[in-house]
């Protein structure tokens, strides 16, 4: 019993560092100059493999390669230097793809 | 110098108070990008300017800008170097709202004596946008011994539909703009319909008068 539960806490530490999708809530996402400065900032983070920004949403979402994670403190400090506010970040399974799916679905 | 500092205050309190939105050329961009700018204003002013800003909060660059009095024919033609800052930020849930102010160093060509003259600018931005709606007012003030002209440019803008980054964002602006020390009288109105997507901007319309008002802006 024990072991099955050291297991299954470990499998889930490993799904949380390996979370393929990090999507955060930003605030003053209002033009497509806001998108760029963000993306062009994330995109140097060497962790990253995508960037996506929805300012319809608020959101900015990053997917990392696989293996890697980018802290949350590094994901503020990126957002603030860029000069807009994150409200929060949250650490998905889904894929890019899927986050552009639900965006598409949601227009 | 005390009555057009005045005039300053009293036009951003103005603004301040009355502004409900905005959405403008920003002389700050983002971090680590790069602004170049080209604007067209119906006759009296064309301006070229380019910024590099290493963090969000200020931009460096320079700029070029030829005055053409409509009322007497007097012209300058100003080079300059200058700073530009962002003091203020706000952002809303689904607004944005700034203050920019800037200053420079330059050298004048006064058309009509042939002379070169040391000059200075100073100015400020205040600025609020939604993805829908849009205002901003703009000062420019220009300082020589033989010339002190300031530019006050108000723009409310309106979208049609609300853009988002991969759409091309479309606007209707108008824009009032007044300039000072004989280049202009009264108030010149223009209607402007302005794009962007990406990284390009390009906003053209024409005055009551019939005359151009055009800009392009490109940020990278």
């Amino acid at each position: 019993m024990k072991t099955s539960q050291l297991l299954f806490a470990l499998a889930l530490l490993v799904s949380n560092v390996q979370a393929a999708t990090i999507e955060m809530t930003v605030n003053g996402l209002v033009c497509g100059f806001c998108a760029q400065g963000i993306e062009k900032t994330l995109r140097k983070n060497p962790a990253t493999a995508d960037v996506l920004v929805s300012l319809e949403n608020r959101l900015v979402a990053v997917a990392t390669k696989e293996g890697a994670d980018i802290p949350d403190a590094d994901l503020r400090k990126a957002l603030t230097d860029a000069g807009y506010d994150v409200k929060a970040i949250e650490r998905t399974q889904r894929s890019m793809a899927d986050v552009r799916a639900t965006l598409k679905g949601k227009k | 110098m005390s009555i057009h500092s005045g005039r300053l205050a009293v036009s951003m309190a103005l603004v301040a108070a009355a502004a409900c939105e905005s959405a403008a050329a920003k002389p700050i961009a983002f971090a680590d990008g790069t602004t170049v700018m080209a604007e067209y204003g119906a006759g009296t002013m064309t301006e070229i300017q380019a910024f590099y800003a290493p963090t969000f909060r200020y931009s460096l660059g320079g700029g070029h800008l030829s005055l053409n009095s409509a009322e007497n024919g007097d012209t300058r033609d100003i080079t300059y170097l200058r700073l530009n800052y962002l003091p203020k930020r706000w952002n809303f849930e689904s607004a944005q709202a700034n203050v920019f102010v800037w200053g420079g160093l330059g050298r004048a060509h006064i058309g009509e004596t042939g002379d070169n003259q040391l000059t200075w600018n100073a100015g400020g931005q205040l600025d609020y946008e939604t993805r829908r709606v849009y205002a901003s007012l703009r000062t420019d003030y220009y300082d020589a011994s033989a010339f002190s002209h300031r530019i006050d440019t108000l723009q409310l803008g309106i979208a049609p539909y609300p853009h988002d980054y991969e759409t091309l964002a479309v606007w209707f602006v108008i824009q009032a703009r007044e300039y000072t020390g004989e280049l202009f009288d009264g108030t010149e109105w223009a209607a402007l319909v302005r794009l962007f997507k990406h990284n390009a901007w390009l906003e053209a319309g024409a005055t009551l008068d019939g005359e151009v008002q055009a800009m392009l802006m490109f940020n990278f």
